[in-house]
């Protein structure tokens, strides 16, 4: 019974440990400062934009050099 | 049947308690995201100042309040803005709302603003900040403040951007300025924010 037990609290130690590292990613992803300011080439765009600049598109500030709006860019 | 355990046995079961009562609270508090963070600034929800102006949302879910320093911008039909402009029609400060319309979610919300800013006008961005479980005027918002450059115009900008979600509806609220003047345009833009109303 004793050594059932203490691989029982064994296994929950790692479940611990696991669960930790999984709660310290979220928060980082979530709530916490970027931990280091990166910097990302025009060239190096994710995605194609499908709202055209240069006035295109929905013709918003956004879209000429302005501030970007709320947009789900949809 | 009487089960006689061994003295380190009996301590078993509180360590197991105790490591479950760890496991739930640090898995609790990564899913509710926390509270804001230190670096994130106090935002508090309250009524505009008298003489600001609103603007509803077309679809009548939420209202943006701006002083009246800002003039209302024509943008996108399902949305509204507000904007101080400078010397040349450059941007002083920028305020808008807009209906939740992709897939932005609270637990996800600084990142998506990132990709989308980076996919959409931005060369570059990157996120100063961010919170979960904002206290909005009629709900709660995911905030997060970060600063880009545009691709036209390498106008350097920093924002405020939250996803707020209301009873019955969810929507975008942006406050910017260009980033050499953010210190300066912070309690202003924080104020706007503040005032925003969800429905």
């Amino acid at each position: 019974m004793s050594f059932t037990l203490g691989r029982w609290a064994a296994g929950a130690a790692l479940l611990t440990a696991l669960a930790a590292g999984c709660g310290t990613t979220a928060a980082a992803h979530s709530s916490g400062p970027k931990p280091a300011t990166t910097t990302h080439p025009a060239a190096h765009a994710h995605t194609a934009n499908p709202i055209p600049q240069h006035n295109g598109g929905d013709q918003d500030a956004d879209n000429n050099g302005g501030p970007s709006d709320g947009d789900g860019n949809i | 049947m009487t089960i006689h355990l061994p003295r380190r046995g009996r301590y078993a079961p509180v360590a197991v308690a105790g490591i479950a009562a760890i496991i739930v609270t640090v898995v609790a508090s990564a899913r509710a995201g926390g509270p804001p963070g230190r670096s994130f600034p106090s935002l508090t929800p309250a009524a505009a100042p008298a003489g600001w102006m609103h603007a509803d949302l077309p679809n009548g879910t939420a209202v943006l309040s701006y002083p009246p320093s800002l003039r209302s911008l024509a943008g996108d039909k399902d949305a509204v803005s507000a904007a101080q402009r400078g010397p040349g029609g450059t941007f002083q400060l920028f305020l808008n709302a807009t209906p939740r319309q992709g897939t932005e979610t609270a637990a996800h919300w600084a990142a998506f603003r990132l990709r989308l800013l980076r996919a959409d006008d931005a060369a570059t961005a990157h996120q100063d900040t961010a919170a979960q479980g904002v206290k909005f005027r009629g709900g709660t918002g995911s905030c997060v403040i970060d600063d880009y450059i545009t691709r036209i115009g390498a106008h350097h900008f920093q924002e405020i951007a939250c996803l707020v979600q209301g009873r019955t509806s969810a929507s975008v609220v942006v406050a910017a300025a260009p980033a050499a003047q953010w210190a300066r345009a912070r309690p202003l833009l924080l104020r706007a924010v503040g005032a925003y109303v969800v429905r």
